[in-house]
């Protein structure tokens, strides 16, 4: 249940850059959530309508945009998505290899009036 | 309207957690945040540490447990400091949480300082708390896929500990595929074999620990 933690912590962030705006109310707000984040996006809306009742966010609409895993090869230089969490290169088959995608947890941003 | 934010979720326990970096740095602390799933052998773990470590290197603890104390009290039985967080129903230890329990500690009495997470094999792999590395216990018990269904903790990991290998011949783990599941979604991590009740693998974990500590030590004479 670490969803929880990180809807108070998105609540928190969205409610002081609104309020850094002069805004009333937070409408929406756009999470980006890599795969290996383990974020279950029904639990994590859940979480967050509980925690923003009676806030400014009360009712917002909390949308999350899953990131696929995604690999760059340090040793021929391609980009790849990593399937079944296989970190390996699928050209060149080598474990040298860096992650670009999959464990960001950021609010892309959010809509207020 | 529509305003950019472009923050990471997590600033807030990832900035606490570099100042508890900064201070285990200054006490010259190597610091290990322990994970694995509930009876994996965490606590028992710690306390054969500690019997193997006493006059060589000083062990410190921070326990985070549900509800009970019990944990600590196995460990104080050691004569090392353990400090205790009950985390109520907490699933996971984040840094502003191991940050309360740093004022407690003589840190600059201590070499290596193991923070015990709460069991879970999810949620304390997303939270950092100021530690050098993130080591787990996977237990026999547990089945040797864990690594495909729990891949960010065996990710962040940069050792596994496979603990009660006396019991595998009871089981259906096939330690072949454990490793080669661990090292499919993290080829860097370390892997070391241990029973905690026979004693299996112990000086090799117990090699790793120093080995890390001067590594630890060598980069902080070059800082």
């Amino acid at each position: 249940m670490h969803e929880m933690g990180i809807a108070q912590n998105i609540l928190e962030i969205s409610v002081e850059a609104a309020r850094k705006e002069g805004a009333s109310k937070v409408i929406r707000i756009n999470l980006i959530a890599g795969e290996l984040r383990g974020i279950v996006p029904m639990q994590l809306t859940f979480c967050f309508g509980i925690v923003a009742k009676d806030t400014m966010a009360d009712g917002a609409y909390l949308d999350v945009e899953e990131v696929p895993v995604a690999g760059h090869c340090k040793n021929c230089n391609s980009d790849f998505s990593v399937e079944e969490y296989e970190y390996v290169c699928p050209k060149c088959g080598s474990p040298n290899i860096e992650l670009t995608g999959g464990t960001e947890l950021r609010i892309k941003d959010i809509e207020i009036e | 309207m529509k305003i950019n934010v472009m923050q990471d979720v997590l600033q807030a326990n990832d900035r606490i957690a570099e100042e508890n970096r900064q201070l285990f740095l200054k006490n010259r602390n190597l610091v290990l945040n322990l994970m694995s799933s509930p009876g994996a052998g965490k606590t028992s773990l710690l306390e054969k540490t500690a019997e193997k470590l006493a006059g060589k290197l000083r062990l410190g603890v921070v326990v985070g447990d549900l509800e009970t104390t019990r944990d600590a009290d196995r460990l104080s039985k050691f004569n090392i400091p353990a400090i205790q967080l009950t985390t109520g129903s907490a699933c996971h230890l984040d840094a502003n949480m191991v940050a309360s329990a740093l004022p407690h500690m003589q840190l600059d009495k201590i070499d290596i300082l193991v923070v015990e997470n709460v069991g879970n094999l999810v949620c304390p792999a997303e939270f950092i708390v100021g530690e050098d590395y993130k080591i787990m216990i996977l237990s026999v018990t547990e089945g040797d896929e864990k690594p495909l269904k729990y891949p960010l903790m065996f990710h962040e990991s940069a050792l596994m500990l496979i603990n009660k290998i006396d019991l595998v011949q009871y089981t259906n783990f096939n330690m072949g595929e454990a490793r080669a599941n661990a090292r499919k979604i993290n080829p860097n991590i370390d892997i070391i074999e241990i029973s905690c009740t026979k004693g299996t693998g112990l000086d090799e974990w117990i090699a790793w620990l120093v080995k890390h500590h001067q590594k630890k030590l060598g980069e902080l004479s070059h800082a």
